[in-house]
């Protein structure tokens, strides 16, 4: 008895860490998202604010990293989902002595790590382009330097074969007399193909092509290669993120996690929702019985999750619309210089006592505690007087590129006054 | 003439039409996007850095100096290594591994739960919440590891507070920020092939076994592990690759002193502007690492054909 | 109506690759006949019908159907339509866009087709289930529709595929007088695959019997049953008695074996084999097991055979009883049950006789395992 407790108990420590350690940071983030700190962090909690997610919707780079992912994003599907699924057709009927070595071959992108599939995408296409004698300006070197038609090639080497993977776990359970029987019957190929196989797997293609699109939107490895002078979500944000971190990109985390909660919400009520409609088919549940939710809700936890996050959401919106932390930031900044203020005295006070006791060494207490270099120094933050300045910022940034001084640019100063 | 039988029978099944787009779009795919390029690399990786105007001159013969680079640096006598270069090779070689390690470790009991304890509600909500981080950015995965690893970041503060400590930690230079960033990053690639092969273990044996007397160690490693072998090895292979070949995490979460191999290959082409150099490195990188998962596929008897089930 | 198609093979080899699926067939089917291929599996019959419906090029020799020659004709361009031995009911379509699919890819209008295909429902007994999904039918159902599904063609010849062997006895047994019957009214070819003899002998005109890529006797049924041309066909189609010897004399179409263990036995000799089989030779002799009778014959005659009961089986119209002969040589015998409350065949030491017209002779060979 006591062991089983024991089991149970770990078990659920377990899990606990497990998705402490997968969803903690997650949390994490989305709750920076409303922390007015310049700093995405939750512990020095400053004001409750929407302000990231003006910043995040006033961030040109973004919105064009958005555009340009979204057209890779649509062209990748095309592209791997009928390779994917042309391949995984193939496969279904290739001699069987040459299949595993097939099947090595189009698995084989899966394992080629994302860094060289780009590399060996941009030299191999680089060299098409001289091969065929493309001069510079003409249309095709210009295609070949293309950084979408690029990214779309390199990504589709790889996502094709996850698109294969989809349609071959369909595929085995596709009943190929169904081909023989419609051509039997009249149907040609192309007729049989689209009349009989194609909707057989029109819910494989469905769910490949979101993984195709999600995989292309969320690549950064293969895409950072190809790119070249374009812009994708991913490259943009790396930018970002390696130059200096502000909490609009938790604003977009936290968008991006609410659609996806969304997503997998509305997809676990569908299906909940068929299979009661399947079992009220069947009769084995009654469909009109009373009860004051409608009846897409009945019995499914999820849709009724789904509405609640929906209306939690819109809450939200309208909140943010009239919200404004103005006030509160005004306290937390004089609060803050007040703090400082303390410091900076307790400082003085140390490096006087200090002196007094070790005159030839002054400087250095001040030095070691403030490090200018640290792009993400938060003690810098803590420790300069006039934290939310412009000047401020400039002195944290040394030689600050476009992107870093993107992110920290005076129109986010402005929200604040 | 066998190859011939095989074409005119494939064509036979599918049509001319129909056969002809399904051999064009695997051609395309194979040829095109997979086996020139990594051919073309290949020969890069052979050539000198030259200026557009000297390609194809006397000068652009092959040669082996890309690869002698990462061995001996800059130094022409080879008397001295590349030390710098060849200490992150090793690093990233063997800190993949231990990643991967880590992740079969602390996912094989998760994959044993859900793949046991079959459709209850609470399951359901756990595989929910499992493929929400799966959604998001890489990038952004590792920006929310940066937040709680930062220096002022979540945790610094919390062992502040409970006054485990009196300075912060400095993790992201420890590189402690980077093994979590990695372990983090791919750890559902390893659940779920995990689960699907311990969801297809019949219950029956299990309970047969326990009948018999086993104890829960003895039907792990006798029955569960070897059933769940193909999902372990597919989902280590998988992780070990996308870990060494990581970019995202290294440099976001990489400390300022200490360089991911991935990342050498990015400076040589994108700083440096040295494709050839970076083409070399590349090759080394995707052949170590195929030896690597082959031998280990060799050892544990795994074929390919179970990858990506 | 007997206007239908002839189909014939000739010479027809089908390999893959060093395997020989189909050795050297010749047949030739009449129009309007209903045609069976019978034969364990693995005999080749599913590769002979693919063949025929275009699905396999043969290797060497002809498929002629209607007097065309078919090389080089896709199923898609043949006059043949196959019903599947798992039926390859489209499920995602429902029954009516199933019965008239072929209609579709031809380009047919959708009012005209439903029209079609709900004649063809009546023409089934299925009036108003049209707009069901395959999934919601039952077994026999199904096996309705994919008929229909395959007249709705119009084809010259339909090919069956052990389209009943899914289905259970009673079924089975009604759908062979159904499709039978269907035949009759449409008056087309059927050629029919089966492992059943049951089946082949009551619907068909006439029968194929295959081994190993080999046909052995293509006959009617009846005189498949009584005048089989080789032991495997003897051992295959119904039930036998197989007594192996050599034979020591030879008398017009009689032939006198002695066996190993029951001694010399009588018969005649398979109309195919007379004249061709010597004194000398290694023989089997055939009797069925309802061909046996209790009781002791002429001892010249030579058609009397020892034995003791071992164990008894009621089979509802009839006894089966096992039994002992000579040297351990076991027997089956069959008495049919015609109210008797016992039957009488019990004992140690029996004498069974039978008439030497119902026992067959002919060179030793193959049989069929079980």
């Amino acid at each position: 008895m006591s062991s089983a407790t024991i089991v149970r108990v770990a078990l659920g420590a377990y899990l606990l860490i497990f998705f402490s350690y997968l969803l903690g940071p997650l949390v994490v983030m989305s709750l920076t998202a409303f922390n007015s700190a310049a700093f995405p962090s939750v512990s020095p909690w400053a004001c409750f604010s929407f302000e990231w997610f003006r910043v995040l919707y006033d961030d040109k780079h973004i919105r064009e990293g958005i555009y340009y992912s979204i057209i890779i994003g649509v062209g990748t599907v095309i592209l791997s989902v009928s390779m994917g699924l042309a391949a995984s057709i193939v496969l279904t009927q290739i001699w069987p002595r040459l299949r595993s070595t097939y099947y090595t071959l189009i698995i084989a992108p899966i394992l080629i790590p994302g860094v060289v599939l780009g590399i060996s995408t941009l030299v191999f296409w680089d060299r098409v382009g001289k091969f065929l004698g493309a001069t510079d300006g003409s249309f095709l070197h210009d295609l070949f330097h293309n950084g979408i038609f690029l990214t779309i090639l390199g990504q589709s080497a790889f996502i094709a074969s996850y698109a294969m993977l989809v349609f071959v776990a369909r595929l085995q359970r596709f009943d190929p007399g169904l081909t023989e029987a419609a051509l039997d019957l009249g149907a040609s190929h192309t007729q049989a193909f689209r009349k009989i196989l194609l909707p057989f797997m029109r819910p494989a293609i469905a769910s490949a092509s979101v993984l195709a699109f999600l995989a292309s939107f969320e690549n950064y490895n293969t895409t950072t290669f190809t790119i070249i002078d374009y812009k994708t979500l991913t490259t943009v944000l790396a930018q970002k993120v390696r130059l200096g971190i502000n909490p609009s990109i938790s604003s977009l985390a936290f968008i991006i996690i609410v659609l996806t909660i969304f997503a997998a919400l509305a997809f676990e009520a569908s299906q909940r929702n068929r299979q009661r409609k399947e079992a009220i088919k069947q009769g084995k549940q009654k469909s009109g019985s009373k009860g004051f939710l409608p009846s897409f809700m009945r019995g499914n936890p999820a849709a009724i999750l789904f509405v609640l996050l929906a209306c939690v959401v819109i809450v939200m919106i309208s909140v943010a619309n009239s919200y404004s932390a103005k006030e509160c930031k005004v306290r937390v900044r004089e609060a803050r210089q007040i703090e400082i203020q303390q410091r900076i005295d307790a400082l003085k006070k140390a490096r006087a006592a200090k002196e007094l006791a070790n005159p030839g060494q002054s400087q250095a207490p001040a030095t070691g505690d403030k490090p200018a270099n640290a792009p993400s120094g938060a003690f810098g933050n803590v420790f300069d007087p006039n934290n939310l300045t412009d000047e401020t910022q400039e002195k944290e940034t040394p030689g600050g590129s476009g992107a870093f001084g993107n992110v920290f640019d005076p129109t986010n100063l402005n929200n604040d006054e | 003439m066998k190859k011939k039988m095989i074409f005119s029978e494939f064509f036979r099944n599918n049509g001319l039409g129909m056969g002809s787009l399904l051999i064009a779009l695997v051609g395309f795919w194979l040829i095109f996007l997979i086996v020139l390029p990594q051919l073309s690399m290949l020969d890069y990786s052979f050539r000198f850095n030259l200026p557009p105007a000297e390609q194809g001159g006397p000068k652009d013969f092959y040669t082996l100096s890309n690869y002698e680079h990462l061995l001996y640096g800059s130094d022409q006598t080879h008397q001295t290594y590349n030390s710098v270069d060849l200490m992150v090779f090793v690093r990233t070689i063997i800190a993949a591994m231990l990643v991967t390690l880590f992740n079969i470790v602390l996912c094989y009991p998760l994959a044993y739960f859900l793949g046991q304890s079959k459709g209850s509600g609470f399951v359901r909500l756990l595989v929910v919440l499992l493929i929400i981080p799966y959604w998001i950015n890489e990038i952004l995965r590792a920006f929310a590891l940066r937040i709680i690893f930062g220096e002022s970041g979540l945790l610094n503060e919390a062992l502040m507070f409970m006054h485990l400590i009196r300075e912060p930690i400095d993790f992201i230079r420890q590189d402690i920020a980077l093994y979590a960033g990695l372990g983090y990053a791919y750890i559902l690639l390893m659940l779920f092939p995990m689960y699907n092969v311990i969801e297809s273990l019949d219950r029956n044996q299990i309970e047969a076994a326990r009948d018999m007397g086993a104890s829960w160690i003895q039907i792990h490693r006798r029955i569960v592990i070897p059933h769940a072998k193909p999902g372990i090895v597919s989902g280590a292979t998988m992780v070990f690759m996308l870990t060494a070949g990581a970019l995202a995490a290294p440099q976001i979460l990489g400390g300022p002193s200490s360089l991911w191999f991935t990342q050498l290959v990015y400076q040589w082409f994108n700083d440096s502007l040295n494709w050839q150099q970076g083409a070399a490195y590349a090759i080394v990188l995707l052949a170590s690492t195929i030896v690597i998962v082959l031998t280990v596929m060799r050892i544990f008897k795994v074929n390919m054909g179970d990858i990506g089930k | 109506m007997s206007s239908g198609v002839a189909v014939d093979l000739e010479n027809l080899w089908i390999r893959f690759g060093d395997f020989v699926a189909v050795r050297d067939a010749n047949v030739a089917i009449n129009g309007g006949d209903f045609f069976s291929f019978l034969g364990p599996s693995g005999c080749g019959k599913t590769t002979i019908l693919r063949s025929v419906s275009g699905f396999l090029e043969p290797s060497e020799g002809t498929v002629r159907i209607g007097g065309r020659d078919m090389a080089g004709i896709g199923p898609n361009k043949r006059p043949t339509a196959l019903i599947f031995q798992n039926l390859a009911l489209f499920p995602l379509m429902k029954v009516w866009e199933n019965i008239s699919f072929s209609m579709e890819v031809a380009g047919v209008s959708a009012g005209e087709r439903r029209k079609r295909a709900d004649e063809l429902l009546d023409m089934i007994a299925l009036e108003g289930q049209g707009d069901k999904m395959p999934s919601e039918l039952s077994g026999g159902q199904k096996q309705r529709v994919a008929i229909a599904r395959a007249l709705c063609a119009n084809p010259d010849v339909l090919l069956l595929d052990e389209p009943l062997s899914a289905l259970d006895l009673k079924l089975r047994q009604h759908m062979r007088t159904e499709l039978r019957e269907i035949q009759q009214r449409v008056g087309i070819t059927f050629i029919y695959i089966t492992h059943d003899q049951g089946e082949a002998l009551t619907m068909s005109d006439n029968v194929a019997v295959m081994k190993g890529g080999v046909i052995d006797q293509i006959d009617t049924g009846h005189d498949i049953y009584d005048h089989p041309a080789t032991p495997f066909v003897a051992s295959f189609v119904g039930e036998t008695n197989v007594f192996r010897g050599k034979i020591s004399r030879i008398d017009g179409n009689q032939a006198l074996i002695s066996t190993n263990r029951s001694g010399d036995l009588l018969a005649r000799i398979t109309p195919t084999q007379v004249g061709k089989m010597s004194v000398g030779d290694d023989a089997m002799m055939f009797i069925r097991p309802e061909a046996l009778q209790l009781g002791e014959a002429d001892a010249s005659a030579k058609t009397t055979i020892s034995a003791g009961t071992v164990n008894e089986e009621f089979e509802g119209n009839s006894f089966s009883v096992f039994l002992e002969g000579d040297g351990g040589k076991s027997i089956k015998m069959s008495v049919p049950n015609v109210g008797q409350d016992n039957i009488s065949v019990r004992g140690k030491d029996l004498s069974l006789h039978y008439d030497a017209n119902n026992a067959i002779m002919m060179p030793a060979g193959e049989l069929a395992s079980d």
